[in-house]
């Protein structure tokens, strides 16, 4: 139990995924201007997140490793993550039309979201067992969400700033990020191996 | 034609313009020659898969272009990866699970995308070669002011004088979001510079 | 005509998207036969070279290298066919991510014999020195009858313990982590 907590909190806090391995850093520039969408995306990342580390494990696991065809790993990743963003943005339509509408236009970028492929093939890496694998894709997607957060809280601010010419834009979003980066540094030495 | 192949290189630069592909761009670059292996292999996969891509581009139904591109480039990619552990195990050892990444570099799926499905082999060709190298040029120099700074050398070789003190932020995550942020602004003011001449 | 029909089939788009994804896919699939089985060969040589390589690094007098009778063991024999020692792979959790080790114990299992780091992400320039020789040197004849132990600034006092890179105290820990784990297994199989 202790282990599955502490799974959680590297990969959402002391880990960050956007900012100590440079996943999903793709919406995370250009999406997080606002709080509002950031935590829709956050959700909805979330959500693929945990299930596409749930079936990849269960697929790695059953299938690729028994019958000797990891070399397929990564072709078979993709495709699983791709056809589960699909999956989501049919179901959400069909279930909750607000809620597609809200979050419409995010939902396809998930897919070239490095962040989830990251995610699965750091499980496989890590040799995590089924339960940890869930417990880390639902902690790397809630540590995806804090960081876009975040970001987007910033960034409204910074509409009243007086940002160099040079750095508007892509500029000053990383040298943010790196701040923030330095400031998530100080969570690392709670969690050791 | 020539043009294909030269606006990869500036004025569309995927990492300094475009801004894409940050992942590997961001987290290899902590030595000159992890972010020159990284380019290639990149540069590998870009340009046989658009190859590939714009070959079939006729055959391809439209409503599984995606898929089949992303199949297309994860095929080169595990191609790519198996050659390095063949071949260059120390630096595919050191990219580790970077090399897989490459899938979902969205420079790849954005060439394949915007160009390759549109043009002829030739052009396609020379347009993702012209990215590919204007992306290993763009890891090699955030390689080298990072390596620089946070280790006193450049591929290995030390640059800097007696006594320096090597900035250990430059090599860690922090070090490399503030130092791509600053060398996209100081390409914004070359780049004004060029064009107002 | 039958013909005509096949061409209906042909036209049906749903049939169209599932040839090509078929044909896509079964190429996919025959050209990474074909880079698994060049590449495979080549990286198993890779791996067993590293692994020899660091064995003989631990063990200079090794002549012999043989896979124990124990799993995950490989017994160390020197040039008279007498067993020295032991050597194993230990991985665990770093800073960043895995670290992947080899290690040898003497062959009354008291002494680690040397520490050699065969994969790691840790930050350079701080945890990465974990790989350098200062710090891999207080592994060699480092006592196991007790849990290593490490110390902050300060030099070892007891034949157990080691001193923690400055600045990169979680490292050195998931070293030290690492390595008591895999002792106290390897003691314990040894000893049955």
């Amino acid at each position: 139990m202790v282990g599955l907590i502490l799974i959680f909190i590297a990969a959402s806090i002391t880990n960050n995924f956007v900012l100590t391995y440079f996943l999903g850093i793709c919406p995370f520039i250009g999406v997080s201007n606002k709080v509002e969408s950031a935590i829709g995306l956050g959700v909805a990342t979330t959500f693929v997140m945990t299930m596409a580390a749930t079936v990849t494990w269960l697929i790695y696991h059953y299938i690729l490793v028994p019958f000797n065809l990891v070399f397929l790993q990564y072709v078979t990743f993709i495709i699983v993550i791709a056809s589960f963003v699909q999956f989501v943005e049919m179901f959400i339509r069909k279930v909750s039309p607000p809620l597609y509408k809200a979050l419409g236009i995010f939902l396809p970028l998930i897919t070239t979201n490095c962040a989830i492929l990251g995610l699965t093939l750091f499980m496989i890496l890590r040799n995590y067992s089924f339960l940890e694998s869930v417990i880390f894709g639902l902690g790397a997607g809630v540590g995806f969400t804090i960081a876009l957060v975040v970001m987007a809280g910033i960034r409204e601010e910074l509409v009243f700033s007086d940002v160099p010419e040079p750095l508007k834009g892509a500029g000053i979003t990383l040298i943010i990020a790196g701040m923030l980066a330095l400031a998530f540094m100080g969570f690392g030495g709670i969690i050791s191996g | 034609m020539i043009k294909d192949f030269v606006k990869g290189l500036w004025r569309e630069n995927p990492v300094f313009v475009q801004v894409l592909g940050m992942c590997p761009t961001l987290a290899v670059t902590t030595k000159c020659v992890f972010g020159l292996s990284m380019g290639l292999a990149t540069t590998f996969v870009i340009v046989s898969s658009v190859v590939v891509i714009s070959t079939i581009r006729k055959l391809v139904p439209e409503q599984v272009r995606i898929p089949m591109f992303t199949v297309i480039i994860a095929t080169f990619v595990t191609a790519a990866d198996y050659f390095l552990k063949a071949n260059f195990f120390e630096i595919s050892k050191a990219l580790g699970p970077y090399i897989p990444l490459i899938v979902v570099n969205c420079v790849i799926l954005g060439r394949a995308e915007a160009f390759a499905s549109k043009h002829g082999v030739a052009r396609s060709f020379l347009d993702a070669f012209g990215m590919g190298i204007g992306f290993t040029c763009a890891l090699v120099v955030l390689g080298a002011v990072r390596e620089v700074l946070g280790a006193g050398t450049v591929f290995g070789y030390p640059v800097m004088w007696e006594g320096f003190t090597n900035w250990i932020v430059m090599v860690m995550p922090a070090g490399a979001f503030i130092t791509l942020g600053l060398l996209v602004g100081v390409f914004n003011i070359v780049d004004k510079r060029v064009k107002s001449k | 005509m039958p013909g005509d029909n096949i061409k209906k089939i042909f036209e049906n788009t749903i049939v169209k998207v599932i040839v090509a994804l078929a044909i896509v896919g079964a190429v996919s699939g025959a050209t990474l036969v074909f880079v698994y089985n060049y590449a495979m060969p080549k990286i198993l040589v890779n791996i067993a070279r590293e692994t020899e390589k660091g064995i003989k690094n631990i063990f200079p007098e090794a002549a012999e290298i043989n896979d124990s009778e124990i799993k995950g063991l490989y017994d160390i024999a020197d040039d008279t066919g007498k067993i020295v020692g032991y050597a194993f792979l230990a991985e665990g959790n770093g800073y960043q991510g895995t670290i992947k080790l080899i290690s040898g114990i003497d062959a009354n299992a008291t002494q680690l014999k040397g520490m050699e780091v065969l994969e790691s992400q840790e930050t350079p320039g701080l945890g990465a020195e974990i790989t350098t020789k200062k710090f891999k040197s207080q592994f060699i004849n480092l006592s196991i009858t007790h849990p290593i132990e490490y110390l902050k600034n300060r030099k070892p006092e007891k034949d157990y313990q080691i001193e923690a890179i400055t600045g990169a105290t979680i490292s050195s820990r998931a070293v030290v982590n690492i390595l008591n784990k895999r002792v106290e297994e390897i003691r314990k199989e040894l000893k049955k």
